[in-house]
């Protein structure tokens, strides 16, 4: 999962708060936009996905953020912001063109990768005539991109979601353990990864799991890394590539003839300008503007957003505007300067199915059934921050409406909303609670993230269950802390995480439920099977999903473990995020579906 | 004199080295969070975290961690890498950020003195007078103010991107302005919004002194033999009050360059020291952390050694005792 979801807490907050008071005409200025089923998202604030047909090339943007990208080396880059730079700068194996929803285009590749009958096969064709920024300049071979997935496993760049998705690759496991073994030794030879010739890329697997790989090669490790430029920064731990990265797409991160980002201040600044060696013709980015310009360090959201309604600036990066702007933005900024994506992320509140009293299925789904959810969505915004969950995978996505849509699963202690209290009684009396209450020792742990809007989120929470007699105690801390000390680490872990979610890796619903819900990925640190769920018949259906290719069957497949999950009633989901942006007035902005952000490569500034 | 600051560069010596030490063990030893895990990602299996953290040396026992670490301070001043800044070397990131809080600071500096000298020298020659009154009633009201509020009121008052009366620039003109007029003028605000709480710690302190002061023998003694009363306040009076503030300004700058100047750094969105430790300390980017304190630390040392020099020379007693 990529850093920040905080950031999508912001979001929704603000957002929440300010769109049932807006007004506003049609956007005009895009080709395209979305609302999509099941996301709240009035006409008026869908996100254009195509710049205008009358984008002006030239000129220059500025984008501001809060905080910095996490890294400018694609290979550990993980992070939505990132994205934003990435999708400009690089050329991945597959990309994301702004309304794709489902499947990424060919980018580096020449055309759709070839699956092999048995599915244990993908063979990559790339393009010709892509050539690396300076200092470097040559062309792109197939080389480079495997270099790049190698080193990904080198503790100095270490890519998170490395293992997860390209686990299957012949060979993967040896290779990490030797990077282990040799940290600063070069990039391990993953044998299952061949380069043929200088245009194919090979890569075998150990069982058919080519659906996940080439969804996973969307992201940035497939941005190729040139060895023998790359390797005396990789011999550093940590690496130190990501001061002199060099860039395929149109646009590069301003560097000096030794390969210096000498326009990467981190924290500060990123300036990004062309890339004389980005041949047009071989890219579907129309790449309008001449530079883009990145500040950061805007820690005043409120102050910074209004800079870029009233033209100081230009677009947002990773801030999201405060409620009051959004409303002032809402009710007096023009079409188009305010709009709103799905994010593909989700927010739930995790019961430990490992300890009593919610090692109890009864007990879960009384707490479940007890929970006012709309209340609980509502202290992140209202009505239209997003739609009231009823179970994981989220609207636009494979499987949302196989799982059941925004109606649901059918599970009847998520029928109601704003929460059912006699059903709730009725599973606590199964649970053996003649009372329908909870009698006895019925203290319940809560760690949750201290800070708002998370921390109301909790107090609803302990409304339910004192609503069923149990006695909350709450302890709030920083996120991080949260998450290493508490809820990633299963011997530490309370009764309830109450401030936990997930973010897409990509548009396939096995990275939305496989690490969060499988029995398999529950790890001793870093968990994030908050709930740890283990159940054998969803592992096993997890497992067999993995290996399914066609996207129908696909679909299906996790439509119904999402099914399962939900009847788990392991957490209590409340909401499918949505994601806010600005621009300003002059701005013809592009938003990429996949990223829910701003798209640089399709933005373009309006003719004066 | 040379063995009074032979021996307080020896106590500062001392005094790093058992700060670095205590700095150490918090961030290491009693880490909130694991550095590996958060280098890692969410979402990062067990065994590249283990992986991580041999490469690290994160493993290795503390003493050996420690004397790594001091060994790489004291040979290269090297601080170790920011988890979340791309890696950057904490050394590089801190120089980077250190021009616009000198730049702050200074000006600040500047400024709060130019106020509080005459406001704390008026007040206390004219005690109790309507202007003396009206003064520290104002001073009271600026030390009440919170700085992040105060600043964000200028902004929203007086910046050129948001405020009302567009006269200074705004958020972030620090980093926008290609020139070193561009950055002066990108200053005012916060030297203003910095200067206005300390000026009126200043103008307070100066009045209490002067008051002192100007009832010793020595003033009497001065205005008896016939000296204009102008002379008697500047060189008698002045002087004398202004020894112990030279202390409280050696601090005070010391603490602003270490990072104290967060608040206005971060309204203003000014690269500095003090915004970066507070980005740090929103990502618990503890690498980052723990070189800003150090450093911090450093200069509240090397100050207060400058002070001590120059307070025992403007003050024999002192290091006679």
């Amino acid at each position: 999962m990529r850093r920040h979801p905080w950031l999508l807490t912001l979001l929704v907050l603000a957002l929440a708060l300010a769109l049932p008071a807006c007004g506003g005409g049609d956007d005009d200025e895009g080709g395209g936009g979305s609302t999509g089923g099941g996301t709240g998202i009035p006409e008026e604030f869908a996100a254009p996905t195509a710049p205008p047909e009358d984008a002006q090339p030239g000129g220059e943007l500025t984008v501001i953020a809060a905080e910095d990208i996490d890294y400018m080396d694609p290979g550990p880059a993980y992070y939505q912001f990132t994205y934003m730079v990435t999708a400009a700068a690089h050329r991945t194996l597959l990309g994301w063109k702004p309304d794709d929803t489902t499947e990424p285009s060919p980018d580096l590749a020449a055309e759709e990768p070839e699956i092999s009958d048995d599915g244990k096969t993908i063979t990559f064709k790339l393009r010709e005539g892509i050539r690396f920024s300076p200092p470097v300049d040559r062309e792109v071979t197939s080389a480079d991109v495997k270099y790049a997935i190698e080193r990904g496993l080198l503790p100095g760049v270490a890519n998170a979601y490395l293992p997860s998705y390209l686990g299957d690759v012949v060979g993967f496991k040896q290779a990490l353990k030797q990077a282990r073994e040799n940290p600063t030794g070069g990039a391990p030879d993953i044998p299952g990864i061949q380069t043929p010739d200088d245009q194919t890329l090979v890569i075998e697997l150990e069982r058919p799991t080519a659906a996940t790989v080439i969804q996973a090669l969307s992201l940035p490790i497939s941005a190729p890394v040139p060895e023998e430029y790359a390797k005396e920064f990789d011999a550093e731990n940590p690496s130190t590539y990501g001061e002199h990265v060099v860039f395929t797409g149109p646009y590069m991160v301003e560097n000096n003839a030794k390969g210096e980002l000498v326009g990467y201040k981190p924290g500060r600044e990123i300036r990004l300008v062309r890339n004389p060696n980005w041949d047009p013709e071989t890219d579907y980015r129309p790449a309008y503007l001449d530079a883009i310009t990145i500040r950061e360090g805007f820690a005043d959201t409120a102050s910074a957003s209004r800079r870029i309604l009233n033209g100081s600036a230009q677009v947002n990066g990773d801030l999201t505007p405060p409620p009051n702007v959004i409303q002032e933005a809402a009710q007096s900024a023009e079409p188009g300067q305010l709009t709103a994506t799905p994010s593909g992320g989700n927010r739930y509140i995790a019961l430990n199915t490992q300890a009593p009293p919610f090692d109890d299925i009864n007990v879960r789904k009384a707490v479940v059934a007890a929970s006012d959810r709309v209340a609980l969505r509502n202290t992140r915004g209202g009505e239209l921050v997003g739609p009231v969950a009823t179970h994981y995978i989220p609207p636009n996505f494979p499987g949302f409406e196989e799982a059941g849509g925004v109606e649901g699963t059918g599970a009847d202690f998520l029928a109601k909303p704003e929460g059912d209290i006699e059903l709730a009684k009725e599973y606590m009396r199964q649970a053996g609670y003649e009372s329908g209450m909870c009698e006895g020792d019925c203290t319940v742990t809560l760690v949750g993230d201290g800070a708002s809007p998370a921390k109301e989120t909790t107090a609803v929470f302990e409304d339910a269950l004192r609503a069923l007699g149990f006695e909350p105690q709450t302890r709030g801390v920083a996120r991080d802390i949260m998450y290493t000390r508490f809820c990633g680490n299963p011997k530490a872990a309370p009764n309830v995480c109450p401030s936990v979610g997930w973010l897409k890796d990509f548009n396939d619903p096995q990275s939305m439920l496989q690490p969060t819900f499988s029995g398999d990925q529950i790890q001793p640190s870093n968990n994030v099977n908050w709930p740890q769920l283990d159940v054998p018949e969803i592992n096993e259906a997890i497992d067999e999903a993995t290996l399914i290719a066609d996207p129908e069957e696909r679909a299906k497949a996790w439509g119904e473990i999402d099914k399962m999950i939900t009847e788990q009633a392991a957490a209590v989901p409340y909401v499918w995020d949505n994601q806010v942006n600005i621009q300003s007035a002059d701005v013809a902005g592009v938003i990429n579906l996949f990223n829910a952000n701003w798209d640089l490569a399709f933005t373009s500034l309006k003719a004066e | 004199m040379l063995r009074y600051i032979a021996r307080r560069l020896l106590w500062a010596v001392a005094l790093l080295f058992i700060v670095t030490a205590v700095i150490f063990v918090i961030f290491n030893v009693l880490p909130t969070a694991d550095p590996a895990q958060l280098r890692a990602g969410r979402g990062a299996s067990v065994e590249q975290i283990e992986a991580i953290r041999e490469s690290l040396g994160l493993n290795d026992p503390i003493h050996v961690r420690f004397a790594r670490y001091v060994e790489g301070v004291v040979t290269e001043f090297d601080l170790g890498r920011s988890i979340f800044q791309n890696n950057a070397p904490v050394r590089d990131i801190i120089f980077d950020r250190l021009p616009a809080t000198i730049m702050l600071t200074v000006g600040a500096a500047i400024l709060w003195l130019a106020v509080a000298i005459p406001v704390g020298v008026i007040s206390a020659v004219r005690r109790r007078s309507l202007l003396d009154r009206t003064t520290m009633i104002t001073t009271l009201t600026l030390i009440s103010a919170p700085v992040f509020w105060l600043g964000l009121v200028a902004l929203y008052l007086f910046a050129q991107d948001v405020g009302v009366i567009k006269i200074f620039p705004g958020i972030g003109a620090y980093s926008e302005a290609d020139t070193f007029l561009g950055k002066v003028g990108a200053m005012i605000l916060p030297w203003i919004v910095l200067a206005s709480a300390t000026a009126a710690i200043y103008a307070r302190y100066i009045r209490s002194q002067m008051i002192e002061v100007m009832g010793e023998d020595y003033i009497r003694t001065a205005r008896a033999k016939g000296a204009p009363e102008g002379v008697v306040v500047r060189r008698h009076g002045l002087r004398s009050a202004l020894t112990p503030v030279v202390t409280l300004l050696g601090v005070d700058i010391g603490t602003l360059l270490a990072g104290n100047a967060i608040l206005t750094e971060t309204v203003f969105n000014i690269p500095g020291v003090g915004g970066e430790l507070a980005s740090a300390i929103g990502q618990s980017d503890y690498e980052l952390i723990q070189g800003i304190v150090l450093f911090g630390a450093f200069f509240i040392v090397i100050f207060s050694l400058i002070v001590d020099v120059l307070y025992a020379y403007l003050d024999p007693r002192v290091r006679y005792s």
